[in-house]
């Protein structure tokens, strides 16, 4: 294990923000962390980068505990703001935080010559950061993390308000330090991130981890692995043989665990009543249904 | 549409109540300021005393009469040199009343030479000594008035004291006519031939000068005024606003960019610097060294434009120069941090910065001068950096005095500079950990 939590909890004041979480992450694992607001997914990033202290519980890195505060160099963050300097350029904002992560001289000046490569910002290396645009300025936002060649890369929240392009551009920048054997921990709400660019998922609410597990395990742990069958008519019908229909007979749902045996049983349920098909949806298993399931659809404020 | 538009601006000042604090506290608080340096003088008819020595060489009676009248007015505030005791005790000297003034611990010194009463029977009467510090140009003028009005007093005074001493003598005179003495030899004696007779009448100094032509004895008083500070110096006032605007100034660009830290707070730069090998204190020296560069060359700036437009002349007084900037940017730089480690917020720190900065700098004689201040005003400036700094400056351009007596400015703003960085240090450990 490159990176472990064991049973953190955190309070502030009455409230209990974590009530023993722990994880681990391996070497070059890409580990998505998600919950609805408030859930308690910042508090716990901010912990195992040592600016919380928690109530109880430790981070052990390597397998050697860390001091609740310092002892992370070989650890990265990248807030969920554009932590870096506006009226500094690219390249100065690179220089800047990979000395304050000890990367001095030559090395320094490799790292942020590499840094401004592999986001793409070489040739406007010499600008300042607040005339770019909002992918980025997130793209030097991740690079200033990652210049001190960071074991474990923890990000809150990196995509952000930026354009499918972006995002995808940042994506790769990540599974290029994935496949150099960095661990990602990213904290995100698109769920499809988590579903796509992730080995492994945490869903975390009210302080406590609710599931973990790749997508496959989090959906066999609580939707179960059935897809979701819509069938839309051209008439609508009375009766359909083992399946519910719609109340206006135009339609019906249902789930079915395998759709090579199942689909045509239904098909032919229909024309055995006969239904004239318009048209069938088959739906996966989601993310998403899995964590409206595991978390509730009630607002978070 | 338009009292939409004013609803919105009077919902949203509601919910910004720092900034309805400050446009209505800051003018109560100045209002407030101005009406303490003021009130009871310029609006009331009164002035406020000013701080005088006394030195009498000549040791006669009028001499100290002169000087008794002067401090008993209540324009003055008297420092009494001791006087001469006898021909073995030298008294105090002309250099020790310059000295005063010169450390600033007086306005104005007034030196009675030796030989002022035998001289005022003759031709050339010797001078009363006016040693003026000129940064203040009303009090000399007004100190003349109360010496001619004090002189005309003791003049009269003394007259009236000789009239009767004559008189006494003319019966004297009489008695031993009428008895057959030495007087009677002698018919056309007259009162005003007696030796020490005053003249009949003394008029008033305003008027002596300018009607006819009068025997010395009743020509008004002569006064020589002294300029310690002006002499030689191109534009010797402007150096006091120099410092008094350089400070003021500088504690609005050191607060400004303090808050720095604020704004990195807020997008979350300090949690990243937080995570990287950057320790709070030697985040908050950067910042601190930081903050004394910019401040550094802006006092420069303000002192050079000084010595090119206006003739202050700084390069001859470079190395007190430089200390007393380094320490005054070293507190101002210090108070800064504080100021931003305390705020929560870039509006409440300037909010808290304006009311402060305008307070100290009206307090510490940045905007008025401290000698048109009470007293216990002045005590009160004490507790600025404007004060200290504005002190220390002065002693350099205005006084002329050398680099030693910087001291206790150097003492005060180092001092505070240190102590208040230690007090930003702790109020940064918010930031460091929860």
């Amino acid at each position: 294990m490159l990176l472990a939590a064991h049973q953190i909890e955190k309070r502030f004041g009455e409230l209990t923000a974590l009530h023993g979480v722990s994880l681990h992450v391996e070497q070059g694992e890409r580990l998505a962390l998600l919950g609805p607001n408030g859930a308690g997914k910042t508090t716990f990033v901010r912990c195992l980068c040592g600016r919380l202290s928690p109530n109880a519980g430790w981070v052990e890195m390597m397998g050697k505990r860390l001091p609740p505060r310092g002892g992370r160099a070989e650890l990265g963050f990248v807030p969920q703001e554009l932590a870096i300097y506006p009226d500094l350029t690219a390249r100065e904002n690179l220089s800047a935080f990979g000395r304050f992560h000890g990367v001095s001289g030559r090395r320094l000046r490799d790292r942020v010559t590499w840094a401004l490569e592999w986001t793409g910002l070489a040739d406007r290396q010499h600008s300042l950061v607040k005339t770019f645009s909002g992918g980025m300025k997130r793209r030097v936002n991740i690079a200033c993390g990652v210049l001190h060649r960071p074991r474990v890369l923890l990000l809150d929240e990196p995509t952000v308000g930026v354009d499918p392009q972006s995002r995808e551009r940042i994506f790769t920048m990540l599974d290029q330090l994935s496949e150099e054997g960095a661990a990602i921990v990213l904290t995100t709400h698109h769920l499809e991130e988590a579903e796509q660019r992730c080995d492994r998922i945490v869903i975390i609410d009210h302080g406590r981890i609710a599931a973990e597990g790749t997508l496959a395990d989090l959906i066999a742990g609580t939707i179960g692995p059935q897809r979701r069958v819509k069938v839309k008519l051209v008439d609508p019908l009375q009766q359909v043989n083992g399946f519910a229909l719609d109340p206006d007979g135009r339609g019906l749902q249902a789930k079915i665990a395998d759709v090579a045996r199942d689909l045509p049983q239904l098909i032919s349920e229909v024309d055995g009543a006969g239904g004239r098909i318009a048209d069938i949806e088959v739906h996966a298993p989601t993310l998403h249904a899995v964590f409206l399931h595991l978390t509730g659809k009630e607002l978070r404020e | 549409m338009i009292l939409r538009v004013l609803r919105v601006g009077l919902l949203r000042l509601r919910h910004n109540p720092v900034e309805v604090l400050l446009a209505l506290v800051v003018p109560v608080v100045f209002f407030t300021i101005f009406a303490l340096i003021f009130d009871k003088q310029l609006g009331a008819g009164k002035t406020k005393p000013i701080r005088v020595a006394t030195v009498d060489c000549d040791g006669s009676e009028l001499s100290q009469q002169l000087l008794d009248s002067v401090a008993a007015d209540d324009l003055v505030l008297h420092n009494k040199l001791a006087d001469r005791h006898g021909a073995d005790d030298p008294g105090p000297t002309y250099q020790q009343a310059g000295d005063l003034v010169l450390r600033g611990d007086v306005t104005i010194s007034i030196a009675v030479q030796e030989g002022w009463t035998d001289s005022l029977e003759t031709d050339n009467p010797l001078p009363l000594l006016v040693i003026a510090d000129t940064s203040d140009p009303v009090a000399p003028r007004m100190i003349e008035s109360v010496l001619q009005r004090a002189f005309g007093e003791s003049r009269a005074e003394a007259q009236a004291t000789a009239l009767k001493e004559s008189a006494a003598k003319i019966e004297s005179i009489k008695a031993n006519a009428l008895a057959g003495g030495p007087a009677a030899s002698d018919p056309t004696a007259s009162p005003s031939d007696l030796p020490g007779l005053p003249p009949p009448a003394v008029p008033s100094a305003e008027t002596s000068s300018q009607t006819q032509p009068t025997p010395a004895a009743l020509a008004p008083l002569e006064v020589q005024k002294v300029d310690l500070f002006g002499d030689g110096k191109a534009n010797p006032v402007v150096s006091m606003y120099a410092a008094g605007i350089a400070v003021m100034f500088l504690l609005f660009s050191a607060t400004g960019n303090a808050g720095s830290l604020l704004d990195e707070e807020e997008n979350q730069t300090l949690e990243r610097l937080m995570c990287s090998r950057l320790g709070m204190t030697q985040l908050l020296l950067g910042k601190w060294l930081t903050l004394g560069v910019v401040g550094v060359i802006q006092v420069a700036v303000m002192f050079a434009w000084a010595q090119l437009v206006f003739g202050v002349n700084v390069l001859a007084k470079l190395p007190g120069f430089t200390l007393m900037t380094l320490a005054t940017v070293a507190a101002a730089s210090s108070l800064a941090l504080v100021l931003a480690a305390a705020c929560k917020s870039r509006g409440q720190l300037n909010a808290v910065s304006v009311i402060l900065i305008l307070t100290m700098s009206a307090l510490g004689g940045s905007m008025v001068p401290r000698y048109l201040m009470s007293e216990s005003m002045q005590q009160m400036g004490r507790l600025t950096f404007n004060a200290w700094a504005i002190d220390g400056y002065n002693k350099l351009f205005w006084r002329d005095l050398p680099l030693a007596e910087l001291g206790p400015e150097l003492a005060v703003l180092g001092g505070s500079a240190v102590a208040l960085l230690l007090v930003a240090r702790l109020l940064a450990r918010r930031w460091e950990m929860a």
